[in-house]
């Protein structure tokens, strides 16, 4: 998602689903409130041979949530595991550890760390005692370096002592282009994108089964989001929409539509971002009324557009305003 | 649902919320007993007097739910006329919470036109934003605007990366594709520089943080707006403010950071000329 999202009290009281949600897990932590962290419910869905999601929360992390706030999963080969994402917090990590262990015994060769977002690294220590390969883009440590503390923080903030034990896994191996990945009988593409989502985006592309895991390169339901740049963003959902899939797995949220009809909604929203942002810019509107202004009419179709679409729009204008 | 249903949901939700609204005081405190202000106050004014309710002099425009603490828009509008005998000479712009809380100090002259600065700061936690207006008699007048946004200060410097081949890089946009003499003319600055905040997660602390420290503006050599800036400024610095050119010359802007870089940009202003950017 994104790396600081704040929760808005009044956004969450309009969904009933929220209500549901807390009351229950209010209910469930005053039962186990003297055991460490843990995920009560964790499901994962098997998309495809080998290839198990675990489709996080839409909503914002929360003491109720533990971090469980993105899509993560894995990939299981006949020699090793190879884990997309780790979730964003210990718990969470422990969580998928579990659920990986109901599925097969193979040793966890690899974790691949999609981006420098809390949301899917937080939860990558569950995995040290495996000893893994920690895969990232190339800018990746750059970024987790100027982040780490803030993060760390922020964690903490809004989770308090549920957050013991989430901390920060340094990557151990470095993909400038494309690594190709042997999980013993069948092959994955870890594949390093041009600045988009963030500078430092990672996809994984199951060979035998097709399934492309896009990480935050694709949202779907939950409002995309640009922490880097909305040109480049742009230019790679073209490159995307090129690889040939049979499955995919978004980074947050979870839909019905083929590929690559499904990068559709996204490109669609970005595109008007673009289009009434240069038209803001070309009126001589300010930054302020880009904000006010642009791309209301897409809040309909999108979870959490109040928290993170004047953010975009924000970004936005501070890129194009340099055309 | 009925009604015990919902009392049951809304005390939930009440504690759900409890945690971001513990962490971040959620309603406006009042302005006038701020603890955060009067050290300040003391330091920056010392003994003299401000009119706490400056809004016929001066008022700030901003949105008090900020979406981006690392860049959070807001205006400065002097509420009088520059004359001659009765004009603002500066304008300060204090986020009383960060960590260096004066954002700002814009010089401005009766050829300024119009005291008035439009730019981006950063905030580190939710607080208000102040501005104190000093008139050329000394008198000080204040208005200020509470904003919920925080985070923006320890917030990464490296997110929008600055090539060295571009640092300094100014850009003139006027809002008037002709410039008119003899009123004032809205004109936006921008400088491509990282304007790094000392408190970025990222800094050493041994290294002095690289910011744009001062901006001069002048048009034939006499000053339009001179500020004095600091890191509560957001990176590629974007400042909004009015000149008002008696006859054509020369608009001159000098930009020193804290390498002691030094970058200027000029373009020359004529009636019927085209202005870049408009």
């Amino acid at each position: 998602m994104a790396p600081n999202a704040y929760g808005e009290c009044l956004d969450r009281m309009k969904i009933t689903a929220t209500i549901l949600a807390a009351m229950s897990v209010i209910v469930s932590q005053t039962a186990t409130a003297a055991q460490p962290a843990a995920i009560g419910k964790f499901e994962i869905t098997e998309v495809a041979p080998g290839n198990y999601v675990h489709y996080g929360s839409l909503q914002e992390r929360s003491p109720q949530n533990l971090g469980d706030n993105a899509n993560i999963g894995f990939i299981v080969g006949e020699r090793c595991v190879l884990v997309v994402d780790a979730g964003g917090s210990l718990a969470v990590g422990l969580a998928l550890k579990k659920a990986i262990r109901g599925v097969t015994q193979v040793p966890i060769c690899h974790v691949v760390l999609t981006h420098v977002h809390p949301d899917h690294f937080f939860g990558a220590a569950a995995f040290l005692d495996d000893g893994p390969d920690f895969i990232a883009h190339r800018n990746y440590p750059r970024q987790l370096a100027a982040r780490a503390r803030p993060y760390l923080n922020y964690l903490r903030r809004d989770l308090g002592d549920l957050a013991d034990g989430s901390e920060i896994v340094q990557p151990t191996m470095l993909v400038d282009a494309r690594l190709e990945v042997d999980l013993g009988g069948r092959t994955v593409l870890v594949q390093a994108w041009p600045p988009a989502h963030t500078d430092d985006d990672l996809t994984v592309f199951d060979r035998s089964t097709r399934t492309f895991w896009l990480s935050d390169l694709l949202f779907v339901e939950h409002t995309p989001v640009i922490d880097a740049t909305i040109t480049g963003f742009l230019a790679v959902m073209e490159a995307l929409r090129k690889v040939d899939a049979a499955h995919y797995v978004a980074g947050h949220g979870r839909s019905q539509q083929p590929w690559p009809q499904v990068l559709e909604p996204q490109r669609r929203y970005f595109t008007v971002i673009l289009e009434e942002t240069r038209a803001a810019i070309r009126n001589r509107k300010t930054i302020q009324q880009a904000i006010d202004e642009v791309g209301l009419a897409e809040a309909k179709h999108w979870a959490a557009f109040e928290t993170f679409h004047r953010r975009n729009v924000t970004t936005a204008y501070t890129e194009l305003e340099w055309e | 649902m009925n009604g015990g249903m919902h009392r049951i949901a809304t005390v939930l939700l009440a504690l759900a919320c409890a945690v971001p609204a513990a962490a971040n005081e959620k309603a406006e405190p009042d302005a006038a007993r701020s603890p955060y202000w009067e050290p300040i106050r003391q330091l920056m004014f010392g003994d003299r007097v401000i009119n706490p309710d400056g809004r016929d002099v001066i008022r700030v425009y901003l949105n008090t739910r900020a979406d981006d603490a690392s860049t959070v828009p807001v205006a400065v509008k002097a509420q009088i006329a520059q004359t001659d005998n009765d004009y603002i000479k500066a304008i300060y712009l204090i986020v009383e919470r960060n960590p260096s809380p004066t954002a700002g100090v814009f010089h401005f002259t009766p050829s300024s036109g119009r005291a008035q600065v439009e730019t981006r700061l950063r905030f580190e936690d939710f607080s208000f934003v102040r501005a104190v207006a000093e008139m050329n008699d000394g008198k000080l007048y204040m208005a200020q605007r509470w904003v919920k946004a925080a985070g923006g200060c320890s917030a990464p410097n490296g997110k929008n990366f600055v090539p060295e081949a571009l640092l300094g890089k100014m850009k003139l946009r006027f809002d008037d594709s002709f410039v008119t003499y003899g009123q004032p003319n809205l004109v936006q600055l921008m400088i491509r520089h990282p304007n790094e905040s000392a408190l970025a997660a990222d800094f050493d602390a041994g290294k002095v943080p690289q910011f744009v420290r001062s901006v001069k503006v002048s048009f034939e050599g006499k000053p339009v707006m001179d500020a004095e800036v600091d890191f509560s400024i957001s990176d590629n610095p974007n400042f909004r403010f009015y000149f008002s050119p008696q006859d054509k010359g020369e608009l001159k802007i000098e930009v020193e950071d804290t390498h002691d870089r030094r970058f200027t940009h000029s373009v020359p202003i004529a009636e019927g000329s085209p202005l870049p950017g408009g």
